[in-house]
Parts: structure tokens; C-alpha cells; sequence
């Protein structure tokens, strides 16, 4: 399962900025004092901060990744090119935060990075990683496409049901699908999105 | 406030062009959360600590002026016209203004909600407000009635969908929330019910998400309405699983099991018909629906997988899916639980710790209890997605899937054996095939963890030998697949995971480590934080010394994996190319060059081999140079000091003096032979003194035993220029630990023997050198010589004349030109006390050896209190000189 989708802008030498980010479920006892007047905001603080820690390694794992392979990483914006374009070689890796930082338990966060936007799932810690990491690819191309990331304007921010029908889709509460190519077609069909590749 | 502007034009009327993101950094400071970007440019005097209540990135008073709140339209709280100004007032301070605003704005999309038909506009209003609740992570306070309104409109069979997704939204955005009234209970509709409990699971309530779970558990009991699928409900299910297993009672358990069960194994094994689009070429064609095939186009022989291929799927087909993907967790949840309970009697091998499995047996004729069945099932599936991922699918993506499946599939085998140890044999016999069949592929290598782990867990039950399965697998995958980071990093958890196989030290796993190395020179940055955990496994007396000769060489090893890579790329026609009679011109000539051949070999080596260690790696590490420049080379050097500490702190524990004398040593020599990047070297060198420093707390006597490595290395002027930190520390260790306190042998004569060549040094650095004008020694070393001489002195007291002349003479030294032309006043001045105050202290022989020789520390206190030898030594020159500040005439 996936705790969370998280969708960042790491920034380069700025400081990354998270554009899009999803709870899948809170798990109950969390918030510390629940009950009392004060437990609501600290346990949604709590989780806002959970996703600000995760972001905020996702960036600088992607800002390390690519200058290992040579290329820094540029503060610009490249626009969508008009050619689907292949995640295949899309720099992105996997790493766990440790029980206690920032979740209760242990994580595996899986991330892609896409042009200038950096995509990062929240896994538990015995998730399969091979299908996150298909779920990521299937996820970022579709959700550039529908909130039209790399477009002019700011509409991240303001489409929140397209990026909530895709991963309603994609990624149902959180439950990772195996979905075949004709699987795929379909959600794409019911999604009324025409295949990205 | 001139630079207050928002230039965002509304929503479709054009762009803002790529500077959003730019003017979203200029605003917000640190990692934001959803910063409204491109939206407002904050005000000059709210900048800093932009995401405290009331100082969120909303900022809508633009919208007040030129009274453009007046229209009818839901205004633009988070967005202005282009052009418009915020005005910064100080008398309102933002809290209020916004919640003022907030509220309002509210109001309009209570409106826009209650009207006849919600619309785009009604759309508009939700995104802005989820974005305004979204944007802080500090609560936004919005009206009771409006939350409630917001419920409504979510459970509302009329809303618009998107409407009701935009709702759900906010609401999860503003979880927990005091004022839910929200239900699941009189749901029907299966889309609704997973969109509202979406909202009830973010809650964090227990009570909230065993209701959920009930509410899902009765939908999927009962037969559904037609025109509803349970497709929506079986991830509400899963998410409930993993926020709170205990939601579902035994008898659910059973209920859901078979259910599964029959999802798993009976779906469709015909093509779904397509929905007829509505459209202008589409006509209602009454065609027999074709059989599913296989990824490869074959027709399908057998029951639906998810790798089984239609033009369209049935609904049972997409809960075939649905239940495969959340097959693993289900069993790990609720798989065993009934052993205990259910007729332990009638069952052969249940629990296979008390009872080998009878391989042969069957349980043919008895129907299974539902958690059993849905186990034998989930058996025969994943049986059958081995075989189907050894077909060659039509599509690309189709294979990368397959990977998963199989991995997918052996985790879950493994699983079921846990659980119940029937299936041992089944499994080992299908996963031997698929082993043998898999080993070869690269692109398979991640699907070799969970088969060697399989094997792990049952081998043992099995009877079979697996060796061959993990030689296999630590010695050639890391070797050849060092470069692959979702391998690597599933293979270092994997051992994290399994660390209990490194306790044996002649085991395959132990001897493997050089190998494990190479996954983290290759790919540090994400794997450091899980070789600080693998580490401790790892050492043990017969690994320390190899060990931290690969530490040291950690960078090298980057390197010379690069150099291996590029290797196997060149094309076969010059893989043999290099003139083994010349020098080799390239590092990658060198790779196959007989000079370095070996050298190279024995570097990238797969296992432990200490004696093969060849003479000196200084060629390598020289010809290797060329690539210390290299990202990732500097980023596998960055983490070497960290490693080293642990190293060192973990050696401590099991270290005895022949293994302490022999790290000491190395330190020594290999101080000298590290790879040639200053700032690793820089590195490298602070950890390895004060580690030095601390393995002769550890053992004093090594002082006496390697007194000759040791003085070597101290006698040398050279070396406090390049290795301050290693000499100053080890000159402090000397003049710590060289005492009779701490071992019997330090005669008068050893303490002169050490004495002598630390005087030499001494002298050179203050006394000849400044003629020299050499570059400066660091003023640390020199107050730590005077200090060493003076303590070495205090405890053999013929020394203290030549001592105390000595220092004497630091006068002189601190006012030649050529001194103060080189090291700041300051650093003068320090000297020069340090120095005073040590003569004072020499003038009193008998306190001078009580304050410089303590007693061996045995506890914290004692200890802290022989640190501070600067306190002791001002006390002391307090109680002689009342005057301060008089100085050595």
C-alpha cells in the first residue's frame, strides 16, 4: 500500500516546493492527546510536516542523483515537448526513512523525476517495489498531461479533483494495481485521457 | 509594498508565463507545502515565516480594490488582476482580514452550492478554496454550516461528480475535522461510498475506519444493485487493512476470504464487451465475445490472470485485479489466524515447525475452510503467473510488469509456506525451475531476492540444498548489477533484512562483503543511511582489517567501477586492443593492462580474500586519479567519514590489543596512501586522529609496543603540515598515556625517547623555521607539542630545564617577523599564555606532575575533570602570579 503521493518541484539550488501531496487514510492514534481541543490541528500539522520531510529528501536525493550523472539540475522550466516522451531513462530512485523520521514506522519512498518535477510515493516498508516503480511511471506522465504541470500558469494548485481522478484510478485509496497494458487502456478510456506513449 | 504585485491573470485568459515557479521562491522560504505559487507576491514585511497562522500565502485583499468584490461572480481570493496591488496596512493585521475573507468567500461558494444547478463557477470556488485550506499547514478555520453544506453536497446523488470530488477534497484537506456528520452507512452507490469513506479514513479515528470497514464488508456480502461494482470497494477494504487490521470480525474474515477467492480464481475467461460510446461511427455489433490471451497473443489455456489480455475486461475480471493487488497484505493479515482456532487435528502439516511436510500428500476431497481456500487459490495463481511470465509479451510495458508479477508471486508463495507448510514442497520444486530458468537474465536479477529468501525461510523444512541459489546471488549480481539503484537498494535491504546470516563468518553472506561495497561506492547518496545499519553485521575480528582497507579505498572503488562499466561497453574489436609491452595512455587501456590488471581485480574482487591483498594499491590509486574529480566518485567520498567513525566505534567493542596495535599501524601507513581528493583526505584525516587519540585511551601500552611506528611518524616536520589532525592528536596521546600510571614499562627512558624527536620537532617548527619561511604549522599543534614536552617532563623531571628554556624562548619565537607575518595575533597570544603558563606550572615540580600525570579515570567525572588541564594550569598560575598577564622574560 501507499501512504502518500507527493508531487515536488526540488528546486535546484532553491528550496523545493511541494505542488501536490495525498493522504491515503490517517492510521488512527497518531495525533498525540486526541480528544483534546488542540489534537485536530496537531495531528493534520503532523501530517502536513510527515510530507514537507518526505519532500524535502526526495529533493535533495534528486538533486545528488543528478549531479552523479552530470547533469545539474536547472531551476528552469522546460516546456512539455510535443512528442510522448519516454520515462524510461527519467532519473529516480528508492530510499527508506527510518522508524520515527518522519512516520511512526519505517518507509520506502520511491521517486521519478520528469523535466523539472519530481513525483515520490510513500510506500510501506514490505511494498513491492517493482510495481511502485511501474505505478510512478504509468503516474507521472498522466498527471503532467491532466494538470498541465509543465504548461503555462499554476493549474497544480488549482486541480485538485484531476490529479484525485487519476490516482482514484491509478491508485485507489492507496492500493497499488497490476494492471496490464489493456488494463491501462481502460483506465485511460474511462479517465477520457488518450494514451500518453 | 512596491514590489506587492500579483500578476496572475485569471484562469484561461493566458499565461503567466515560466515564472511561476520563480515568484513562488521568492515568496516562500524553506520546503513549502502547496505555496500559492505564482498567485501573490507576499507583501515585503510579511515575508519571513510565511506559513504561520494568518500569514499563509493567501492574501486576498486585492480583490477589495477597485470594489471588485462587489460582482456577482466568486471572486479570486487567491488570485488578483493583473496589475492590482496588495496593500500592506499595518493596522490590519492579516489573522483577522483573512478569516474575515475567508468566510466570506465561503459565502459565495454556499451559494454558488445551493443554487439550481452548481456549475463551472461552483467549480472554480471549490479548487480556490481547497487551495486555500491546502496551502498552510496550519488549520483554516471554516464555518460549521459550511463544512456541514460541504457533506451534503459530497453525499448528494445530484452533485456533479466533480463537484462531489472537490468536496471530498477539502474536507480530507481539513482532516480531523470537529464538525463531521458524514455517514457511510445509508450509501448505496459503490462510487460514493468510496469517495466519502476516502474522507472518514483520513480522520485518524479508530471508530471512524471500523465503520468503514463494516459498511464495505455488508456491500460486498450482499449481492449489489445492478449498475454497481464492487471494483470501488475492495481498495476502501485494503485501506482499511492497513490502517487498522482489527476492524473485521472472524466471521467477515471468512466472508471476504471466499469472496477472494472466488475473484482470484473464476473470473471471466472471456473478453468483456465494449460500452457502446454513444458516438457517430459507433453501432451496437452483436459479436461472440473472443476468449482472453496471453501476453504474447496466445489463447489463453487456463483461469484469468492480471497478465491475462482482452480489448475489454469484464468486472469480474478488473476484481481479478483488484484482489491479486491486495492478495499480499490480505494474507499477512488475516492468512493465519485460524490455526489456532480451526480443527488442528484434521490437517497434515499445518505449522510446519512440529511436522516435516509429506510432500506426496494430497488433501484432495475435503472442502477447505475459507482462509485455507483462499490460500490454495492464491497458490494455484501465482503457480500460473510463473508460468505466464515466462511468455514473451507483445508489449514492452507488459514485461516490466510481468517482473513484478513474479516477484509479486514469490513473495506470496512464501507467504502461504509460512503459513502453512503443505506448500513448502510445491513451492520449492516450482521456484528451483523458475531459479534456473531466471538466473541468467539480468533484467530478472531483483526477482532472485524473494526466491533466495524464499529458500531462506524453507529450505531448512525442505530438505534442499540452496547454496547454489545464494552464491549465486552475492556473488555475480552485485558484481554485474552494481549500477542498477532499485536493485541495489533492494539488495542491501534484503541483507539488512537477513542479518542474521552474517553472524556465521564463513558463510557465503559474510564473505561477500566486497561485493556489498560496491552497491554503495556506486549509488551513495541513497544507501549510506542503510550501510551505517549493515555495517556492525559486517565486522567482525577476521573482516576489521579489510574492511577498513576498503573504507579507505571506498572512493577508488567508484572509480574503478566506472572504469569497469565503460569497459564492458567498448565494442569487442578493442577490448583486446591495449599494448600489454607500452604504458597504458587511459585509465580504460589500463583496465585490461597486465600492470594494473590485478590490481584491478583484486579491487573490484567479489569476495573476502586478505591474503591475496597485493603489495600496494598506490599505482591504482595514482592512475585512478584522473576521476577524482567525477560527482559521484566525490559523493561515495563523502561518506566515508561517517563510516569510518562507526567503524572504528564498533571495532572498539570486540577489538583486543593485537588487532587495536595492528589498526594503529594501518592508520599510520595508510594516512599516507588515500585516494587524492583533499577535501576526502582533509576528511579522512580528522576521523582517523581522533580516532587514533582514542584507541590510545583504549590501550595505552600500544605507545610502548609501537613506539617505533609511532615516533616515525612524529619525528616527521612533513607531517604536521599534511596530517595536522592525525600528528596533533597522536602527540597528544603521548603526552596523555605515556605514564607509568598507565603502563609499567614507561621507564625514564622510554618517556626520553619520545621526548627527544617531539623536542626536534618542536624546535624545527619555532626555531628554525620562521628563517625558513615554510608555510605554517597549525598553532594547535604547536600548543599541543609544549603541552606533550611539558607533561613528558613533569614525569621525568631531568627534563624540565630544557623544557622550561624552551619555552622560555616562545617570546621571541611569537615576535620574529616571520611569525607574525604568517599567523594571526590571537593565535600568538594563545601560544605564548599556553606557554607561560606551562613554565609556571614547571616551577613547581611536584604539583606539575600531580596536575599533569592524573590518575587513570575510571568514571565520567574523573575523567572530565582530567580533561580540562587549561583550568588546572590557570589555577596554577593564578596562585603564582596574582598579577596576570606576566609574561617569560
Amino acid at each position: 500500500m501507499v501512504r502518500a503521493v507527493v508531487l515536488l518541484a526540488p528546486g535546484g539550488p532553491a528550496p523545493c516546493r511541494v505542488l501536490y501531496a495525498r493522504s491515503f487514510g490517517t492510521p488512527p492514534g497518531t495525533g498525540t492527546g486526541t480528544g483534546t481541543a488542540t489534537a485536530g490541528p496537531r495531528q493534520r500539522l503532523c501530517r502536513k510536516e510527515q510530507l514537507l520531510a518526505v519532500a524535502r529528501q526526495v529533493a535533495s536525493q534528486c538533486q545528488l542523483l543528478q549531479s552523479s550523472l552530470g547533469r545539474p539540475s536547472s531551476p528552469q522550466l522546460p516546456q512539455l515537448p510535443d512528442e510522448p516522451m519516454s520515462l524510461q531513462d527519467a532519473p529516480g530512485g528508492l530510499f527508506q526513512m527510518p522508524p520515527g523520521d518522519p512516520f511512526p514506522e519505517r518507509v520506502t519512498v520511491v521517486w521519478l523525476s520528469v523535466l523539472a518535477l519530481t513525483f515520490a510515493l510513500v510506500c510501506e516498508p514490505q511494498e513491492n517495489l517493482s510495481l511502485a516503480e511501474i505505478t510512478l511511471r504509468r503516474l507521472a506522465p498522466r498527471l503532467l498531461l491532466s494538470l498541465r504541470l509543465l504548461g503555462p500558469g499554476a493549474d497544480v494548485l488549482l486541480r485538485p479533483d484531476a490529479a484525485d481522478g487519476l490516482l482514484d484510478r491509478l491508485l485507489p485509496h492507496g492500493q497499488m494495481l497490476f494492471l496490464n497494458e489493456r488494463f491501462l487502456q481502460a483506465v485511460d478510456r474511462e479517465l477520457g485521457i488518450k494514451a500518453s506513449r | 509594498m512596491g514590489d506587492g504585485f500579483c500578476r496572475v491573470p485569471r484562469r484561461g485568459r493566458g499565461a503567466a508565463g515560466p515564472g511561476w515557479s520563480r515568484r513562488a521562491r521568492d515568496v516562500h522560504g524553506g520546503c513549502r507545502e502547496l505555496p500559492a505559487a505564482g498567485e501573490v507576491r507576499q507583501p515585503r514585511g510579511q515575508r519571513h515565516g510565511a506559513l504561520g497562522p494568518g500569514r499563509g500565502g493567501w492574501r486576498g485583499r486585492a480583490e477589495r480594490e477597485g470594489g471588485e468584490d462587489r460582482h456577482s461572480g466568486p471572486q479570486l481570493p487567491v488570485r488578483a488582476r493583473p496589475g492590482a496591488r496588495l496593500r500592506d496596512s499595518p493596522d490590519c493585521p492579516g489573522r483577522e482580514i483573512q478569516q474575515e475573507e475567508l468566510r466570506r468567500f465561503a459565502a459565495r461558494v454556499s451559494a454558488l452550492l445551493q443554487g439550481p444547478e452548481p456549475g463551472p463557477e461552483a467549480v472554480d470556488g471549490l479548487q480556490r478554496l481547497h487551495l486555500t485550506v491546502a496551502a498552510t499547514k496550519y488549520p483554516r478555520k471554516l464555518d460549521g454550516e459550511f463544512v456541514e453544506l460541504l457533506q451534503t453536497v459530497l453525499c448528494s446523488p445530484k452533485s456533479p461528480e466533480q463537484i462531489q470530488v472537490l468536496c471530498a477534497a477539502i474536507l480530507r484537506e481539513m482532516s480531523p475535522c470537529n464538525d463531521l456528520i458524514l455517514s457511510c452507512d445509508e450509501i448505496q452507490d459503490t462510487k460514493l461510498l468510496s469517495l466519502v469513506s476516502s474522507v472518514l479514513l483520513a480522520q485518524g479515528n479508530k471508530g471512524e475506519v471500523a465503520a468503514v470497514g463494516q459498511r464495505v464488508v455488508k456491500a460486498l456480502e450482499r449481492r449489489l444493485p445492478e449498475g454497481q461494482s464492487a471494483r470501488f470497494l475492495l481498495p476502501v477494504l485494503a485501506n482499511v487493512l492497513r490502517l487498522s487490521p482489527g476492524s473485521l470480525t472472524e466471521e467477515q474474515i471468512d466472508v471476504v476470504s471466499k469472496k477472494l477467492a472466488d475473484w482470484l480464481r473464476y473470473a471471466s475467461i472471456q473478453q468483456g464487451m465494449a460500452q457502446p460510446s454513444g458516438g457517430f461511427f459507433s453501432s451496437p455489433r452483436t459479436k461472440q465475445p473472443a476468449p482472453i490471451t496471453e501476453v504474447d497473443g496466445a489463447v489463453a489455456t487456463d483461469f484469468f490472470t492480471v497478465l491475462s489480455v482482452a480489448q475489454h475486461y469484464t468486472q469480474d475480471q478488473w476484481l481479478n485485479v483488484q484482489t491479486f493487488s491486495m492478495l499480499r497484505n490480505w494474507l499477512l493479515c488475516y492468512g493465519g489466524k485460524e490455526l489456532n482456532t480451526l480443527n488442528p487435528g484434521a490437517r497434515a502439516g499445518v505449522d510446519g515447525s512440529e511436522t516435516p511436510p509429506v510432500c506426496a500428500a494430497g488433501r484432495a476431497g475435503r472442502p477447505l475452510p475459507p482462509r485455507e481456500r483462499l490460500r490454495d487459490k492464491a497458490f494455484e495463481y501465482c503457480q500460473r503467473l510463473i508460468e505466464q511470465s515466462s511468455r514473451r509479451p507483445l508489449k514492452k510495458d507488459d514485461g516490466d510488469l510481468q517482473k513484478a508479477c513474479l516477484i509479486e508471486a514469490v513473495t506470496i508463495m512464501d507467504i502461504i509456506c509460512k503459513q502453512d507448510s503443505f506448500y513448502v514442497c510445491r513451492a520449492v520444486s516450482c521456484l528451483k525451475v523458475l531459479h534456473s530458468r531466471i538466473c541468467g537474465d539480468g533484467t530478472y536479477a531483483r526477482a532472485l531476492l524473494p526466491i533466495a529468501q524464499f529458500f531462506l525461510n524453507h529450505s531448512k523444512l525442505a530438505a534442499v540444498d540452496s547454496d547454489a541459489i545464494y552464491k549465486h546471488l552475492f556473488t555475480d549480481i552485485p558484481a554485474q548489477l552494481f549500477h542498477n539503484p532499485s536493485l541495489a537498494f533492494e539488495f542491501v535491504q534484503f541483507c539488512k533484512d537477513n542479518t542474521q546470516l552474517f553472524t556465521d563468518s564463513s558463510s557465503i553472506f559474510r564473505q561477500s562483503f566486497p561485493n556489498l561495497f560496491k552497491f554503495l561506492a556506486w549509488n551513495s547518496p541513497p544507501l549510506i543511511s542503510e550501510f551505517v545499519d549493515l555495517l556492525p553485521f559486517l565486522l567482525d575480528p577476521d573482516t576489521t582489517i579489510e574492511i577498513f582497507h576498503l573504507l579507505l579505498d571506498l572512493p577508488c572503488l567508484t572509480a574503478a567501477l566506472d572504469i569497469q562499466l565503460r569497459a564492458a561497453a567498448l565494442p569487442a574489436s578493442e577490448k583486446a586492443g591495449a599494448d600489454p609491452a607500452g604504458k597504458p595512455a587511459t585509465c580504460l587501456e589500463a583496465f585490461r593492462h597486465p600492470l594494473y590488471k590485478s590490481l584491478f581485480q583484486y579491487l573490484l574482487r567479489t569476495k573476502a580474500a586478505p591474503e591475496d591483498a597485493p603489495e600496494s594499491l598506490v599505482p591504482l590509486r595514482q592512475l585512478l586519479g584522473s576521476l577524482a574529480g567525477s560527482p559521484r566518485v566525490v559523493q561515495c567520498a563523502e561518506t566515508v567519514p561517517v563510516l569510518l567513525e562507526l567503524f572504528f566505534r564498533v571495532v572498539a567493542e570486540f577489538a583486543d590489543g593485537s588487532l587495536i596495535n595492528q589498526l594503529v599501524v594501518l592508520l599510520l601507513q595508510r594516512s599516507d596512501q588515500l585516494y587524492e581528493i583533499p577535501a576526502f583526505k582533509e576528511d579522512v584525516y580528522r576521523v582517523l586522529g581522533s580516532q587514533l587519540a582514542t584507541l590510545c585511551g583504549l590501550r595505552p601500552a600500544l605507545l610502548v609496543e609501537l613506539s617505533t611506528e609511532i615516533l616515525e611518524f612524529s619525528g616527521a616536520v612533513s607531517n604536521i603540515q599534511s596530517k595536522e589532525a592525525i600528528f596533533t592528536h597522536l602527540a597528544w596521546a603521548v603526552g596523555e598515556f605515556l605514564s607509568v600510571s598507565h603502563d609499567k614499562r614507561c621507564t625514564v627512558e622510554q618517556i626520553t625517547r619520545f621526548f627527544e624527536p617531539l623536542e626536534a620537532v618542536l624546535f624545527e617548527i619555532t626555531q628554525l623555521r620562521p628563517q625558513a619561511s615554510t608555510p605554517s604549522c597549525a598553532p594547535r599543534a604547536i600548543s599541543v607539542l609544549m603541552a606533550t614536552l611539558t607533561k613528558l617532563a613533569a614525569r621525568s623531571q631531568d627534563l624540565i630545564p630544557r623544557v622550561s628554556m624552551f619555552l622560555s624562548k616562545m617570546r621571541t619565537f611569537v615576535q620574529s617577523p616571520a611569525v607574525t607575518s604568517v599567523y594571526s595575533d590571537e593565535d600568538l597570544e594563545e601560544i605564548l599564555i599556553r606557554a607561560t603558563e606551562l613554565m609556571n606550572l614547571l616551577k613547581m615540580p611536584s604539583v606539575a606532575q600531580f596536575v599533569l600525570t592524573p590518575p587513570v579515570a575510571s568514571t565520567q567525572f574523573q575523567r572530565e575533570v582530567n580533561d580540562s588541564l587549561p583550568l588546572a594550569l590557570r589555577m596554577v598560575t593564578q596562585l603564582l602570579e596574582p598579577a596576570p598577564g606576566s609574561m617569560p622574560v
